[in-house]
């Protein structure tokens, strides 16, 4: 079966005075899938999306949701997808029953506002005063609003920054559930975790480009065929020193964090331990791991994405 | 209509839960009338001016004259001035209220003899407390005194009272429709603040998102702030009424019209503000620049007359000048719309000019 295509964003170029926001994207969504959208603040992420959601206009390119040119009929576009913004941004003066009822009768199709409450676990907390949730509160509202109108398609901006693991891990959930009734996800994220948790595929963003997109697992296995082996180290011996070590393939230094690649876990570690007693320096907080997203991201990009 | 329900609910439930915008809108008009109208009861009637009309007794005119001139009412400083001329202009003095009372002398007075007696008329405005109090029964102690100086035991003068609605202007009377103007540019121009709060907190952002016009957010904020200046107006007027016993005079739909129209600019006045500052911290002393000078130099609470002469000209190009003028004439005189063509002039040339400015300038981002 031929999959169906829910958004197509095709040669999208947007800049904000002289800054070029986006300069030149192509992508599909297959309906049903997780796409994430990755990258360090500034690469282009929320402008992209924005344009999506039909809040932006492309200087130039299209962007086809659901086969309707967002240029062209943004309304009924708006009217069936969800969409949760960056910045928890609600009427600070209004109860979170009257919110979501004041979203629900901005739609013509919507669900009940138990469901909304129930989604962002706010059973308690019905009558209370936007301006008085916590941070944790409203940003679980924010993105539950997403799901006011019944969507199709939801687009997320961050949907777990500001929120605590616990909070974080509903929320994948939440996404995980949408997912499996057969509706598709947009999200942006500039954690790793998240990003290889909950998506099917991930796009790479840096400097309004895409410099890659594939699912998780093929971004690292293509990029990275190594173990990555990641610490701290007193003095810093040096690029040079570290990659000539036996079977060490590739070094990065972000902050006081080193990481090495290397296809030999054994060699590679007694390498960097005589190296470490050789010149008497300490060595702490080792840990060996399959290489992640965040080493895919410091590889293409040379820097760690949260910097 | 949903969403314009929707939006107009919104920013009710904000505004009822908003203490600055209560206070500004209703409770902080009620106090300034209630402050100025006690603080300056007195102002504009420490002389009793009486007009006597002598229908050819010129001897108990002249009596009566130098009795009411030599009164000096010494609990509240007051005095008599009288003066003398034909009984039509008196009274019509009398209705605007340049006079307090009209006395009339008929013929004959002079030469009355013990047995008969002559009827004096009295004119006036039986509404005020004021004339109750102190005018009527000042007059009848000196008419009395001169009729006991006269005669013998059958007083053979009598007084006879005439009732007639004078508009004599008070303090308060001048004061209440600036009230109402000053109050009108406080809900309008203050308005532009939640558009800038919302829109820095990416409020206006996350509702670009779902299928909401802005237009039906803009229609939900005016209309609500309409709302919100109708019942204000009619709050002061009523408290006015109550109180100081103020009459509105003029024609209510002209009132409303001038309300509206004021309304108009003043409200896009706010909106002025929004399209040219970002922040929430900048806006209110922007707002307080705005609204301060206007408050004191458009005659709210004094005639522009009584303004250094260096100020005149921006006293004259301040639309409240004009609404208060408007609101002013229709209330104290109940002068007709077609007769105050400037005000309405200059107020329309301030609602396209700062519509056009806002539409030009606005940014929702």
């Amino acid at each position: 079966m031929p999959e169906e295509i829910v958004v197509e964003v095709k040669d999208l170029v947007k800049a904000y005075g002289d800054v070029k926001a986006v300069k030149g994207i192509s992508f599909n969504i297959a309906k049903g899938e997780v796409f994430g959208m990755l990258g360090p603040n500034g690469a282009g992420k929320s402008t992209t999306v924005e344009i999506i959601e039909g809040l932006r206009r492309a200087d130039s390119g299209s962007a086809t949701v659901l086969g309707i040119n967002i240029s062209k009929d943004t309304k009924t576009v708006k009217e069936r997808i969800g969409v949760q913004s960056q910045s928890p941004a609600l009427f600070p003066d209004l109860q979170v029953k009257e919110l979501i009822n004041f979203f629900r009768s901005l739609y013509k199709k919507s669900v009940l506002t138990s469901q909304i409450i129930d989604l962002a676990s706010l059973q308690e907390s019905r009558d209370i005063l936007f301006r008085n949730l916590s941070g944790g509160q409203q940003q679980r509202l924010s993105v539950a609003l997403a799901f006011v109108n019944d969507p199709e398609i939801i687009v997320l901006d961050e949907p777990t920054t500001g929120l605590d693991p616990q909070a974080r891990r509903a929320m994948w959930e939440v996404i995980e559930n949408f997912r499996n009734s057969g509706k598709t996800v947009l999200l942006t994220t500039h954690y790793m975790e998240e990003a290889q948790r909950l998506c099917d595929r991930i796009a790479i963003m840096d400097y309004g480009k895409i410099i890659a997109l594939s699912s998780p697992q093929q971004l690292i296995e293509s990029n990275i065929k190594e173990n990555a082996i990641q610490f701290k180290m007193k003095e810093y011996p040096g690029d040079q020193v570290l990659a000539s070590l036996p079977d060490v393939t590739k070094v990065i230094k972000a902050g006081d964090d080193i990481v090495i690649y290397t296809s030999n876990i054994p060699t590679a570690i007694a390498g960097l331990l005589g190296l470490a007693s050789q010149r008497s320096t300490e060595l702490s907080e080792l840990s060996v791991r399959q290489a992640t997203l965040e080493d895919v991201f410091l590889k293409l990009t040379g820097k760690r994405i949260r910097d | 209509m949903r969403a314009f329900i929707a939006v107009f609910v919104a920013r009710y439930k904000q505004f009822v839960r908003n203490r600055g915008a209560l206070f500004f809108s209703f409770l902080f008009p009620i106090i300034f009338i209630l402050l100025f109208g006690w603080a300056f009861q007195n102002m504009n009637t420490q002389t009793f001016k009486v007009g006597l009309s002598d229908e050819g007794s010129p001897r108990t005119t002249s009596y009566i004259t130098q009795g009411l001139e030599s009164v000096v009412i010494q609990t509240n400083l007051k005095e008599f001035k009288t003066q003398s001329g034909n009984l039509a202009d008196l009274l019509s003095a009398l209705k605007n209220g340049s006079l307090d009372a009209v006395i009339v002398i008929p013929n004959g007075m002079d030469t009355l003899s013990p047995g008969q007696s002559g009827n004096i008329q009295v004119y006036y405005d039986a509404s005020l407390m004021e004339n109750q109090q102190t005018l009527i029964p000042a007059i009848y102690q000196v008419i009395n005194a001169i009729d006991q100086q006269l005669g013998g035991y059958t007083p053979f003068i009598s007084v006879q009272q005439k009732s007639v609605q004078s508009h004599q202007l008070r303090y308060i009377d001048f004061l209440l429709p600036g009230v109402l103007g000053m109050t009108l540019m406080f809900i309008g121009v203050q308005g532009g603040l939640p558009i800038i709060q919302q829109r820095q907190a990416h409020i206006i952002k996350r509702l670009g998102s779902t299928p909401l016009p802005r237009s039906m957010l803009v229609l939900g904020d005016v209309v609500f702030r309409i709302i919100v200046v109708l019942l204000s107006a009619a709050l002061i007027i009523l408290v006015g009424r109550l109180v100081f016993n103020v009459r509105m005079v003029g024609n209510w739909l002209s009132l409303c019209g001038i309300v509206l129209l004021g309304s108009l600019v003043l409200v896009n006045l706010g909106y002025v503000i929004a399209a040219f500052v970002k922040t929430q911290e900048s806006a209110m002393p922007i707002v307080q620049i705005v609204d301060l000078p206007m408050m004191i130099l458009s005659g709210t609470f004094f005639p522009i007359g009584s303004m250094p002469a260096f100020i005149e000209p921006l006293v004259k190009i301040l639309p409240l000048t004009y609404l208060n003028d408007a609101l002013r004439q229709i209330m104290v005189a109940g002068t007709p719309l077609y007769s105050m063509t400037t005000d309405i002039a200059v107020l329309a040339a301030w609602a396209v000019v700062t519509l056009a400015v806002t539409i030009r300038f606005f940014r929702w981002d």
